[in-house]
């Protein structure tokens, strides 16, 4: 798993966008992960309290998404190529370097 | 638990911050291999940051302890409890301060570094972040915090998501924005403005995030604003099946018998108070245990067996309601 180092710097870096007030979002359309012909799985579905978080995790530009949850666990879905609303490849597991899971032991 | 992906130890490798449940925060530091086990981040003394109440997970069994060392000056408005973290230079000194927010009733802290980038001191107590003179409550309570230029002003604004009502059918969760009217080094954040209203519920279908709503924010689809992901539970109930006279008479007769069972259920507790009135954590551990292999426990197991067959039953007649957890896509529409 390569790490990227530039992209959260970048984000903060973001040049200046347009002042919004107030903010107006379509309506929210539930994110999936996998493959569409296996049968693509909500994104985060069914854990505790998922908590997404917007990171390039292999370093090819896009934004990923990790999730973590109220468990300690996390898991990430690499950003597909495309344009309009993003589509992910499967979750993944994140690992330590121990080679164990990451975990928050959160209890 | 929402980690941020920062470089707190500043040694050019990205480390993992997260508030944990267990009320302090925590770090898995980014090493060539990966992350190494998470840590939990300390002040200049060596002690857990904390607001007044946190879980004691080193205590046989653990229990929750509430005590005021990290207060503020002049004291907390309420009970308050950790459970997110984020790192963020607030007064611009090089180093990284921490953000902290209370799943208890919403206040949000700032906790200074007094140290310097890579060796952090962090001040033995919390900092109230204030929205003019006063304390900023997060409505709903917090769930998780960010920093992000939201307005294009060139200063981090506070973006905040709420918990709302967690399981019951009151107000759900939301996002805010707090805009940042200071400057940098100096952050003044204004009023909670609204991105993503509490959610109102009576959905019929699973149709946005109602409660614990924790957001995430960047430009997704390449237009030049803010959009959102968000994770939450949605909660909906659908709609009823139209019923003959025979199913009614069922529903009423499946609903009678969960009533009675759910009576005696209330007995079973009052008696398990009765038993346990009084006793310490260990003695009221081993009472407990006793109480459940008894009578009353077995029945109890029954009782729970048979409120699912009849809720099963129930069911279709009658749909509950139901919760799921999902992650959600909000496209800003600014541009």
């Amino acid at each position: 798993m390569k790490t990227a180092y530039l992209t959260a710097a970048a984000l903060l870096l973001v040049p200046a966008l347009v002042a919004q007030d107030p903010a107006r979002f379509a309506a929210p359309v539930r994110l999936e992960a996998g493959a569409k012909k296996l049968g693509a799985k909500s994104l985060g579905e069914g854990r505790l309290y998922p908590s997404p978080v917007l990171h390039d995790v292999n370093g090819d530009g896009l934004l990923d998404v990790v999730v973590g949850d109220l468990r300690g666990r996390i898991t990430f879905a690499l950003r597909e190529k495309g344009t309009g609303a993003p589509h992910f490849a499967a979750e993944q597991k994140w690992m330590g370097a121990d080679g164990k899971e990451l975990d928050f032991h959160n209890w | 638990m929402s980690p941020q992906f920062v470089d707190f130890d500043a040694d050019g490798t990205l480390d993992m911050v997260a508030g944990i449940f267990d009320g302090s925060p925590h770090l898995a530091r980014g090493t060539d291999k990966g992350h190494a086990p998470p840590e939990q981040i300390l002040d200049r003394d060596g002690a857990r940051i904390v607001m007044n109440a946190m879980w004691d997970f080193d205590s046989k069994p653990p229990k929750w302890v509430e005590q005021t060392r990290c207060d503020p000056e002049g004291g907390m408005l309420q009970r308050g409890h950790i459970t997110s973290a984020w790192a963020f230079d607030w007064d611009a000194d090089g180093d990284l301060d921490l953000l902290l927010g209370d799943h208890d009733h919403g206040q949000v802290m700032l906790r200074r570094n007094e140290g310097k980038a890579g060796a952090p001191a962090f001040a033995t107590r919390n900092e109230y972040v204030r929205v003019g003179e006063q304390p900023l409550v997060v409505k709903g309570t917090v769930t998780t915090l960010r920093t992000i230029d939201w307005d294009g002003d060139g200063l981090l604004d506070l973006l905040v998501g709420s918990m709302g009502d967690a399981y019951g059918g009151g107000e759900g969760g939301g996002v805010y924005v707090c805009r940042n009217a200071g400057a940098k080094g100096a952050p003044r954040f204004q009023p909670p403005t609204v991105l993503i209203e509490p959610s109102a519920r009576g959905h019929k279908d699973a149709v946005r995030p109602d409660a614990g709503l924790y957001m995430d924010a960047a430009d997704l689809d390449g237009d030049s604003d803010l959009d959102l992901v968000v994770g939450g539970y949605s909660t909906w109930t659908p709609e009823p099946p139209a019923l003959d006279d025979m199913q009614k008479a069922r529903v009423a007769e499946l609903q009678k018998q969960i009533a009675g069972l759910d009576e005696e259920s209330q007995r079973y507790f009052e008696a398990l108070r009765e038993a346990t009135k009084g006793l310490d954590d260990e003695a009221y551990t081993k009472a407990y245990a006793e109480f459940q292999k008894g009578e009353a426990g077995t029945a109890r197991s029954a009782r729970q067996k048979r409120q699912q067959t009849l809720r099963e039953e129930l069911e279709p007649l009658v749909p509950g309601m139901k919760r799921q957890s999902f992650t959600w896509y909000y496209e800003n529409l600014a541009k």
